[in-house]
């Protein structure tokens, strides 16, 4: 039955209009959990707060089995869902550049757009340095193609590239994502405390 | 007192959330597994069947044909001889054996014309079918008797005894007009044996995939 | 009085139920589109919408710009334009609702405000760059390819945070 709007169900006209309303849940949601403040994003780094490892693998958690019960009850199609596609290299660089952004910059681009919304200078600079770094990525695209193209396994999931079924996979990540949350109770108790 | 309680629930609070988590997420591992059905249920499939509208007659199609009705879609499920040897006007083959094929479902798939699957009897078209019903393909119907059955009415009808009730004679002399449309001489009727041989021009039909845009990319 | 806002304005949601309230999201966004969230797709569509404006023809012979323009759409036209005006809208609600709005440079005190600034486009430029190489940001890659269980977001997710620990040592200063 779902996905709704690819299955016709809901009539493509309504995209955007949903897209907004997305957004919008999207943005309060970011900006309510304390996304919009730079230096409370870094904590996750330095070990004084860990809000971000928290509302991003609870956030993964809950969509991941909220999508897997679906599927089992015959709501959603998970083999019609758009699967990230997986180009290796891309990836794995690709990931380390924007973690180096990410340290120096202390945003990533969805957060960014909600420091926007409520005035951060910071993130207005940040959001021009994204377009910046798009733009070079666009001029130097013969440099990168490469990179961009190569190491291509399709739109593969993890299931396909460790033949793992995926309810003890998400069975074992429920694990792994409440013992990092413990331990990071822990290292933050440790640190000392930052205001900011 | 109650405010102590709540408090020392409230110190497990995080035990019991991530008990709920590892709950939930075992209940995946646990819940029993069962073979996805592609296509509808049994039940739905067993009620189509015994659905009348699972047939079309053979006098039927031919009043269809005889008055160009463009939502009609015939399909002989034959093989490709059985085919050129001969076939219903204006048919399109698809063997039983492509049926399943990518090039076949936009043909089969749709909601714009009614197909009529049929064969040299209806045993091909029923399993054809059957096939094409259980993964929910809307809109089609077997040509009763098939092609037999097609000969024994339309192109060379019984005469009805004489005493029958009037709708058989009023049925014979349908069947007969008919059959004249699809090139049948008669004797009595000499006007019509010159009839030009019709051509038998293969409609060329574009059928739009039903829509299914595919999911897009994120960022 | 102005201390007790002052000290309020950074009272968070606690980030279980932020995350929990994310999650419900994204499986939405998956059950209504069938595809995740995104957001530096919208700065690449802006971008590629400013170069076809000044420079239309360049923009069609470089190999990259012209997979994003076509005749009859602006580029601006895309899901994920409409959803990051809809961040902008949501993150706006919450912030006035919780008074955090206002022109502001946020930084450690040991740092100045150029620091930061210069900090953060140069950051904003590095980040662009990956999200372009890895085809997805955080919320794009990483998180919406995670609820689908894809291996290329848990790679990227693990490559960001991987090398934000490893760097983070050489960027101490502008945080702690």
């Amino acid at each position: 039955m779902g996905p709704l709007i690819p299955n016709g169900i809901i009539p493509s006209d309504w995209d955007s209009i949903i897209a907004i309303l997305i957004g919008i849940a999207f943005g309060f949601v970011l900006e309510a959990s304390g996304f919009s403040s730079s230096r409370k994003l870094a904590g996750v780094f330095y070990g004084y707060d860990f809000a971000v490892l928290k509302v991003f693998f609870t956030a993964a958690l809950v969509a991941t089995i909220g999508i897997y019960y679906m599927d089992y009850l015959g709501y959603l199609d998970v083999g019609q869902l758009y699967v990230h596609p997986t180009f290796l290299w891309g990836a794995i660089i690709g990931g380390i550049i924007m973690g180096i952004g990410f340290v120096a910059g202390g945003f990533c681009p969805g957060t960014s757009l909600c420091a926007v919304a409520i005035g951060k200078i910071d993130a207005i600079i940040y959001v021009v340095g994204i377009m910046i770094g798009v733009f070079i990525f666009s001029e130097l695209f013969f440099l990168f193609e490469p990179l961009y193209e190569g190491a291509f396994f399709g739109n593969i999931t993890l299931m396909d590239s460790l033949g793992v079924n995926p309810y003890w996979f998400i069975f074992i990540f429920t694990i792994i994502a409440i013992v990092s949350f413990v331990i990071s109770d822990i290292i933050r108790k440790r640190n000392k405390k930052i205001f900011y | 007192m109650v405010k102590r309680k709540v408090a020392k629930v409230l110190a497990f609070r995080y035990k019991i959330l991530a008990g709920i988590l590892i709950i939930l997420a075992g209940g995946l591992v646990l819940l029993p597994k069962y073979e996805k059905h592609e296509g509808i249920k049994p039940e739905q499939l067993l009620s189509n069947v015994i659905s009348p509208e699972r047939y079309i007659s053979t006098d039927i199609l031919a009043d269809k044909l005889i008055n160009q009705d463009p939502s009609y879609l015939l399909i002989d499920v034959r093989d490709k001889e059985s085919y050129h040897t001969y076939t219903l006007p204006n048919a399109i083959n698809i063997p039983l054996a492509k049926l399943l094929d990518e090039d076949s479902e936009r043909y089969l798939n749709q909601d714009e014309y009614d197909v009529v699957l049929f064969s040299n009897d209806n045993f091909y078209a029923d399993q054809a079918w059957i096939l094409c019903n259980r993964l929910d393909y809307q809109n089609l119907h077997v040509l009763k008797g098939g092609i037999n059955q097609w000969f024994n009415t339309v192109i060379n009808p019984p005469k009805p005894l004489e005493n029958m009730p009037t709708e058989q004679f009023e049925l014979y002399s349908f069947r007969k007009a008919a059959s004249m449309y699809f090139g049948v001489a008669y004797p009595e009727q000499f006007k019509a044996v010159k009839k030009p041989k019709k051509k038998i021009v293969k409609k060329i039909i574009t059928v739009k995939k039903k829509k299914k845009a595919p999911a897009e990319g994120g960022c | 009085m102005t201390k007790k806002i002052k000290i309020n304005r950074h009272v968070y949601w606690n980030p279980y139920f932020g995350g929990f309230l994310l999650g419900i999201i994204i499986l939405f966004t998956f059950y209504l589109t069938g595809r995740g969230l995104g957001a530096s797709g919208a700065m690449k569509s802006g971008v590629v919408t400013i170069v076809d404006t000044i420079a239309p023809t360049h923009a069609e012979n470089s190999a990259y710009y012209s997979r994003f323009i076509s005749e009859d759409k602006s580029p601006m036209n895309t899901w994920l334009v409409f959803e990051a005006l809809g961040v902008l809208i949501g993150a706006f609600i919450s912030g006035g609702l919780t008074g955090r709005i206002g022109w502001r440079t946020q930084h450690s005190p040991k740092i100045t405000k150029k620091r930061r600034l210069a900090f953060a486009l140069g950051g904003g430029i590095l980040f662009g760059l990956g999200a372009q190489i890895a085809r997805g940001c955080t919320s794009g890659a990483a998180l919406s390819g995670m609820a689908v269980l894809s291996t290329g977001g848990f790679i990227t997710m693990l490559a960001i945070f991987g090398s934000g620990f490893i760097f983070a040592y050489f960027f101490r200063k502008n945080w702690i």
